[in-house]
């Protein structure tokens, strides 16, 4: 069943793109934090100045220390993998695209919340 | 990295970027050909190039560029972003993210790579993307309070309350003064946070942050108007009584401080005296107001209201204030207040002590309020209501308002000629009044008179816009015009002009989307937050909008039209009758548009050349003037998605909507979305006859499924269709249907229509439908369904029925047509 696979393949490789996104976006704003820091030693006298770009950074820090909200987008990823276990069948895929006009990704998802099956995934469409 | 360059050549590139920015396109041009000629695989500069020439408008020259540039320089940041400015203007916002994340990749210190990133996100509502960008944002340049406010707004937005009442507070903390109490961005700021405690359900806190930061705030209307609700909401009646009577103080014409203090001093809904005395109160310390003589009618009944109705009534009616029947036609869905208010201004014409002399007050405005109610749908009685109107005429014939009220009166009628004439002659009696003006136009476009109509609106449009009256309705968005004026094209068969308004005013909604990508930035720089934050939750869901739901429906009936008829895209199976008549069409369009380029060539051989030309350059022309590239689609069923996708989402509760889809995913082929559209509908009303009609339809189909639908389809279909199983015999359920909506003419139509489907004779069918003429309950509304369908079905009966008809309702402009 390799052609099940590719139909189940794009999901997972594309919330791997996004959590890299997420990834090297955090890493941007680390890269920020060093240099702002920095520059408060600078502007030492402006007191003002230096109170926000301190509180910038605890801001900062506080998302940054969001391993709770990536561990949320784990157990989320881990909560797709489980899902996952579920089999679509690349031809039922195709089926939902043609008949009720989604993306693929969506077709994917709406067989996988009726266990993979087509008729059931369309009949609740079509309950309205 | 890009690519570096010697210092004159870097000097040039700088002035590259401050002509484009000063948009001196012309001039960036140049100085680009003369970097290009010396490198002439200079990414960034072939990147600029890209740039202005897409701001000149020349995008199919602007890609191919940018993508070179980046062939040849992919490591630069400048590539990155002008490409990704580029699919930002032709609204490809998903690839425009892509490229400025790229972008900000390879230089993330460029704030302006990151701020056009974090606008691009908050714009297709990508709020997680937003946080992450406004957080950087702040890291850069936290000394800015607006850095500060935005993060708070994306985590508002997001939905994380909490965090982004901790960010405004976070920033609070850093101040080592309190602002000046003048600083309107504070001001804001303070209510803006306060609004955050208050959606978190917080009312205490709310109050006290309200109470300890909020004392001088320079809204002192929202401060009152929260301290109000949120005393209320934690049970402090008493106080929140006394903010309700200050509010009232303030503005005593705004009903909801009225209830609000009707609550807060826990009088009963059926306490209707106790309630009564409040108005009474504020009506005598008022002696203007008009809302506290006016609600007590809402509440009362019996006697209570008889005397106060009359004693409003005998007071406005003195005074002659023309927008009386309006302010109280709410109350005419409780037929005693409807009858009572008839009687009162019958008895007040009675009687003797009144004004019968003045043209506007009295007698005349008793007739006025007579006239109109005699007009209104819930007591409607026309020719009474002629009667009043023709004597209120009599006591001032120069009066727009008398005038106005009989040409409704004769639309109610079904006479739509003679109504749009009548409205003309209003008009003509207060040529400066803009409302009548558009009125008439209005009417005109009714009686499908277009030219006339767009003259006469022309008297009100800026008279030196290039393209005449058209251009500026289309400039001013004037979505009422657009929408009748394709609607009178659509009722006279011209395709092409009908689609381009329909499109027309699609593209302005779209512009109502795209208006609110100034203010991501702009509210941030004038501060004014609430007003950001209601605008962008109205924008998620403004496509509900009425107006979008009728124009979709008019576009989605006329395409659905198209496809049925085939031969008018000359397809296949022309007919010659139909060849003729597209021929006809076709030489006629020819000469409209010749005639209107020579008018064009007329006008510019008129113009002042010295001056003229520019303003010309600067529209765009329009290549399609008529709609002919509009009306000559081929797949009509697609254009329809465009109308029918928006409307469906934003306005499923419409049964028109509902119905209009499924015609179009049946004849697309798509059944599930069909069958979804139905099930929809049936939720919405089960009895609606057009409904019936589908459901027969949709029943036939599943006798004999088309061989090509997967079976798992053909399963589907059959266990959702609720309203007719398998089993049941479609003749008798129509039949059912029928004898059970006997007295609705509109329902016999449609189930004679089903029957038709059913393969009923047809000459039997057109001979029921042209009975319907006898229906003890038909209307000439129904009589005009009924031609349409004759007329669909291209029966012989057609001009026998119109006749009939005619006899019957002899002044209906619909059934003449």
């Amino acid at each position: 069943m390799s052609s099940a696979e590719d139909a189940s393949d794009p999901p997972p490789s594309q919330s791997a793109t996004t959590a890299e996104d997420r990834k090297a976006a955090s890493a941007l704003s680390h890269l920020d934090e060093a240099p702002s820091s920095s520059a408060n030693n600078t502007s030492n006298n402006d007191v003002d100045h230096e109170a926000a770009s301190k509180a910038a950074s605890s801001l900062g820090g506080s998302t940054s220390k969001a391993p709770t909200s990536s561990a949320t987008t784990g157990a989320a990823g881990a909560a797709a993998a489980a899902k996952k276990s579920v089999k679509v069948d690349a031809a039922d895929v195709a089926l939902l695209v043609d008949q009720i006009e989604v993306s693929k990704a969506k077709a994917t998802e709406l067989l996988k919340a009726h266990d993979g099956d087509a008729v059931a995934a369309l009949r609740a469409v079509a309950r309205g | 990295m890009p690519q570096p360059l010697a210092p004159k050549e870097a000097a040039q590139f700088r002035t590259i970027i401050r002509s484009f920015e000063d948009k001196q396109y012309k001039r960036g041009l140049k100085t680009a050909e003369l970097i290009l000629k010396k490198h002439p695989k200079h990414g960034d500069t072939m990147a600029m190039k890209a740039l202005i020439l897409n701001s000149q408008g020349k995008s199919d020259e602007a890609f191919p560029l940018a993508k070179e540039a980046l062939t040849v320089d992919m490591k630069s940041h400048i590539c990155w972003h002008v490409y990704g400015l580029l699919y930002r203007s032709v609204k490809n916002f998903e690839e425009a993210i892509k490229a400025y994340k790229f972008a900000l990749k390879l230089d993330p210190s460029s704030a302006q790579i990151q701020r056009d990133l974090a606008i691009l996100q908050v714009h297709v509502r990508d709020y997680q993307g937003y946080i992450q960008s406004r957080t950087a944002m702040l890291q850069a340049r936290p000394q800015l309070r607006s850095s500060w406010t935005a993060l708070a707004i994306a985590h508002h937005l997001a939905g994380n309350l909490a965090e982004a009442e901790n960010v405004l507070t976070t920033y609070e903390g850093t101040l080592k003064s309190p602002p000046s109490r003048y600083d309107i961005e504070h001001s804001e700021a303070v209510m803006y946070k306060n609004s955050i405690i208050a959606e978190q359900g917080d009312y205490q806190r709310a109050l006290d942050h309200l109470e300890k930061d909020a004392k001088h705030n320079l809204d002192r209307l929202a401060v009152l108007e929260c301290r109000a609700d949120y005393l209320l909401k934690l049970g402090r009646k008493e106080e929140a009584a006394k903010v309700y009577r200050l509010l009232l103080d303030r503005n005593s014409e705004h009903t909801l401080y009225y209830e609000k203090l009707e609550e807060a001093l826990e009088i009963p809904a059926d306490d209707v005296a106790a309630r009564k005395a409040i108005y009474d109160e504020y009506a005598a310390k008022f002696p203007r107001c008009d809302i506290a003589r006016r609600a007590p009618l809402d509440f009362l009944s019996g006697d209570d209201f008889r005397q106060v109705a009359e004693s409003y009534l005998t007071l406005m009616l003195n005074k002659g204030v023309p927008s009386l029947f309006a302010n109280l036609k709410h109350l005419y869905s409780d037929s005693f207040k409807k009858d009572t208010l008839r009687e009162i201004a019958e008895k007040y014409i009675a009687s003797q002590d009144i004004d019968s002399e003045s043209k506007d007050k009295g007698e005349a405005a008793a007739l006025y309020y007579l006239a109109q109610h005699y007009n209104y749908h819930m007591s409607r009685d026309l020719a009474k209501a002629h009667e009043y109107v023709d004597r209120a005429i009599e006591k001032d014939a120069k009066s727009v308002d008398f005038h106005m009220t009989k040409a409704r009166i004769l639309k109610h009628e079904g006479n739509i000629k003679a109504a749009a004439e009548m409205m003309n002659t209003a008009r003509k009696l207060d040529l400066k009044d803009r409302y009548i003006n558009s009125k008439c136009a209005k009417y005109q476009l009714r009686n499908n008179e277009n030219e006339k109509a767009l003259k006469t609106v022309g008297l009100f449009t800026r008279a030196e816009t290039v393209g005449g009256p058209l251009a500026d309705l289309l400039e001013m968005q004037c979505i009422w015009f657009l929408t009748e004026d394709g609607e009178a094209y659509a009722r006279q068969g011209n395709t092409g002009l009908a689609l381009k308004r329909f499109h027309a005013l699609n593209n302005i909604f779209d512009v109502w989307q795209d208006d609110q990508f100034d203010f991501h930035s702009f509210s941030l720089r004038k501060g004014q937050i609430r007003a950001y934050i209601d605008m962008v939750r109205w924008e998620d869901h403004f496509r509900d909008h009425p107006v979008y739901t009728r124009v979709a429906l008019d576009a989605v009936n006329l395409y659905l039209k198209m496809a049925d008829k085939p031969s008018a895209n000359g397809t296949n199976g022309v007919s010659e009758e139909d060849a003729l008549e597209k021929k006809k069409a076709a030489k006629k369009a020819r000469k409209e548009q010749q005639r209107l380029e020579r008018e064009e060539a007329e006008r510019q051989a008129k113009q002042d050349p010295n001056k003229g030309g520019q303003a010309g350059d600067a529209k765009k022309k329009d290549e399609d003037p008529l709609g002919l590239t509009l009306a000559a689609t081929t797949d009509p069923l697609g254009e329809a998605m465009k109308f029918l996708g928006p409307m469906l989402q934003s306005s499923p509760k419409s049964i028109e909507a509902q119905i209009a889809g499924f015609e179009v995913y049946m004849r697309r082929g798509k059944y599930v979305l069909a069958l979804q559209c139905l099930n929809r509908a049936l939720g919405i009303d089960a009895e609606n006859p057009r409904v019936h009609e589908q459901v027969v339809a949709f029943r036939k189909l599943l006798d004999n499924p088309p061989s090509d639908l997967p079976p798992k389809v053909v399963e589907t279909l059959k266990a959702e269709l609720k309203p007719a199983d398998e089993t049941a015999d479609l003749s008798k359920f129509n039949e059912a249907f029928q004898a059970k909506h006997q007295a609705s003419p509109l329902h016999v139509l449609s189930a004679i229509k089903a029957k038709l489907q059913l393969g009923a004779d047809l000459a039997e069918c057109e001979k029921e439908v042209a009975g319907l003429v006898e229906h003890a309950n038909a209307t000439f509304t129904d009589a005009v369904a009924a031609l349409e369908t004759l007329k669909s079905w291209r029966s012989a009966q057609v001009d026998a029925f119109r006749q009939a008809a005619l006899a019957k309702w002899p002044n209906v402009t619909r059934l003449a047509e």
